[in-house]
């Protein structure tokens, strides 16, 4: 049974309760205002939220809900519509550190966050981000901006590639062609970004009329 | 069958009584006294009758829940995630600096760059501003209609019964009881104006014509059991000005113009509403355009300004968010009305849900659901704020100007000021707000990468 918490926000040391049932039925009631009282939510049914507009990679995040890898199925490629589980599923990738989580726990839960995010960069599917995918990913970022020349927005990407394979494969030789950044690389360059702290969502806490035990 | 002959004629006799009755009590205490505009109390008594019964209501279903240990279902009404207040560059920074300890001036990209517009992605997909005002208010405490209950399994017997009760005397009283009195109004509006339509213009013709018009909104009023509470009726609108307000259902109408005598503008409907439309028209000079005639904005906004000019001529009434908002903010204000360069008169209007939501979700509901809704609710109880007259400043501009009157409503009404357009409900952002974070973002990364380059 969840704990009734009081209103001050969560101090960085008390870390907040497990999904609770109330969060769900929050959760549920989004679900339905978003697909319109329907069982499943389209990729069409994200274009009803306008501050989504704002964001450059909005394409790619609607994308990582119809993924199914993300979506812990066994097959490849893309949904092409999803029910609440799935819809729930995607959201628990940024749930927030439970307080009895062990080391091995903890690792799990940030390689699966990782992971997400991998998914994001990785959009043929095959295990690896190539200069391509690089490349698109920063494009799409800074697609905004209408005087930036795809050159520069090229260069940027092409320097941060070189950085990446620097870091993961180290000194390379001249006829060496680096194929991509594999998951375990990729893990690499996250190495002292606490992304298990950042990357979640914090329900605000909700009153529910006290009753005794 | 001869037993059944006196029992027969008993019923229809009681029938007949009855609805003699009905009719009288409807006569005496309701018509008569909108006819002269003044009130008996009889409504602000029922109202605090059925706050006292929800109030009772409401301690059940907790009492309820704490026996069987069941957390309640509260909605909670400002949000359910917690969004940090930091800015892009500040989270940018942040993660910058605990990944690879660069700082933000080298201008290159990271990795994990992209970790910020996603976790914004993704709050947003969870709880927006926008989306969440097109969907009706939630309430706090139960106020015995199904169809705002979200806690229904910890019902006890006394309540369902009190709630059968009130199903009862909602469908079955008070349901017939206003549908008789909406046409009683409507019909004598139609026939008060044609009638007074055919005087010859000068002042007992616009006298009639007032009084036919307020007489038929109060019966209106009182068909919904609207109990209005108006304030600061000093500064009601005068003749030469135009008067705007926040829209949250078709009913503001009826509301405003039962306590004041202004010029509607709107389009021209069929059916009923044509009919009524066409009728008042000829009493008085409203401004009705044809349905091709909206879409030409000069053309409208001409014919508003020629009205406006004449100081003789009742106040426009207008709403300018264009759409019905759900009465928890008011949206982004349509310029025309601003630009005609008329004495603006605000007016706030707010609604308590406890009685009745009178939010018209016209994606969700026809009107004619919408009606049968709302004469299905206990009582519309609203509050009526007439803020002081504004006029257009030199040196601000016809949206300026609109903010500002927007900012006075919302303060008044107690609603939220958002910047966002009411007809988001239906279309989808423009273009140029979407520009100004990625641009915000891409100024972060190359902005600089080009002052090194050059020098």
């Amino acid at each position: 049974l969840p704990r009734a918490q009081g209103a001050h926000p969560p101090s960085p040391l008390s870390f907040p309760p497990t999904v609770t049932s109330e969060q769900i039925e929050h959760l549920h009631r989004r679900f339905k205002q978003l697909s319109r009282d329907q069982l499943t939510i389209r990729k069409e049914n994200f274009d009803s939220i306008p501050d989504l507009e704002f964001n450059p990679i909005r394409g790619k995040i609607v994308h990582a809900f119809f993924d199914k890898r993300n979506l812990r199925q066994e097959s490849d490629g893309l949904a092409d519509e999803i029910n609440f589980e799935d819809f729930l599923t995607i959201m628990s990738y940024f749930r927030p550190i439970e307080m009895n989580m062990d080391e091995e726990q903890l690792d799990r839960f940030r390689k699966e966050k990782l992971k997400f995010l991998f998914h994001m960069y990785d959009s043929d599917h095959d295990g690896k981000i190539t200069l391509q995918e690089y490349r698109n990913v920063v494009e799409e970022l800074l697609s905004g901006n209408p005087h930036l020349e795809k050159e520069s927005a090229r260069s940027i990407a092409d320097g941060a590639m070189m950085e990446a394979a620097s870091i993961c494969v180290g000194q390379m030789g001249p006829d060496q062609v680096y194929e991509g950044i594999t998951f375990e690389d990729f893990l690499k360059m996250w190495q002292g970004i606490d992304i298990e702290t950042k990357m979640h969502v914090r329900f605000l806490n909700m009153e529910t009329i006290a009753h005794c035990y | 069958m001869f037993l059944l002959l006196p029992f027969d004629s008993l019923v229809v006799n009681l029938l007949g009584i009855s609805i003699t009755v009905l009719f009288t009590l409807l006569l005496v205490f309701i018509i008569v006294p909108a006819i002269f505009g003044v009130s008996f109390g009889i409504r602000k008594v029922y109202m605090k009758t059925l706050l006292k019964i929800f109030q009772w209501a409401t301690l059940r279903i907790e009492r309820g829940a704490k026996e069987k240990n069941h957390p309640l279902y509260k909605p909670y009404v400002n949000g359910i995630i917690a969004k940090d207040p930091t800015s892009l560059e500040e989270e940018i920074k942040e993660i910058r600096r605990s990944g690879s300890g660069k700082a933000l001036d080298t201008p290159e990209f990271e990795l994990s760059d992209i970790f910020y517009f996603c976790r914004k992605g993704i709050e947003t997909i969870m709880d927006d501003e926008v989306t969440k005002r097109f969907s009706a208010e939630e309430l706090e405490s139960w106020n015995l209609l199904s169809r705002t209950n979200y806690n229904f399994q910890y019902i006890s017997l006394r309540l369902t019964v009190l709630w059968g009760l009130g199903v009862l005397i909602r469908y079955c009283f008070l349901l017939p009881l206003r549908i008789a009195l909406a046409f009683t109004g409507i019909s004598l509006l139609v026939t008060g104006t044609t009638v007074v339509g055919y005087l010859p213009n000068g002042r007992c013709k616009e006298f009639l014509s007032k009084h036919v018009h307020l007489m038929c909104y109060r019966i209106c009023v009182r068909a919904l059991t609207a109990i209005i509470t108006y304030h600061d009726r000093e500064n009601r609108p005068r003749n030469g000005g135009i008067c705007v307000a926040n829209h949250t259902s078709p009913i503001d109408v009826i509301i405003l113009a039962s306590d004041g005598y202004y010029a509607m503008v709107g389009q021209i409907h069929g059916g009923l509403m044509g009919v009524i439309q066409r009728a008042m028209v000829k009493a008085c000079p409203h401004v009705w355009f044809e349905r091709s005639e909206v879409k030409d904005r000069h053309l409208v906004a001409k014919r508003l300004t020629e009205h406006v000019q004449d100081k003789s001529k009742l106040p426009i009434l207008i709403f300018p968010e264009g759409t019905c908002i759900n009465n928890t903010s008011v949206m982004m204000f349509k310029k025309g009305s601003f630009e005609i360069g008329a004495t603006v008169y605000p007016v706030a209007i707010k609604y308590d849900p406890q009685f009745g939501d009178a939010f018209w979700n016209s994606s969700k509901y026809g009107m004619v659901t919408y009606l049968l809704r709302m004469m299905t609710s206990w009582a519309i109880v609203c509050s009526v704020w007439y803020l002081p007259p504004m006029t257009r400043q030199p040196e601000e501009d016809a949206v300026q100007f609109a903010n500002r009157v927007k900012s006075a409503i919302a303060r008044q009404g107690g609603l939220v000021d958002l910047l966002w357009d009411g007809g988001l409900k239906r279309e989808k952002v423009k273009d140029a707000f979407k520009e100004e974070q990625q641009k915000l973002y891409s100024k972060m990364i190359v902005g600089n990468h080009e002052d090194r380059s050059r020098s």
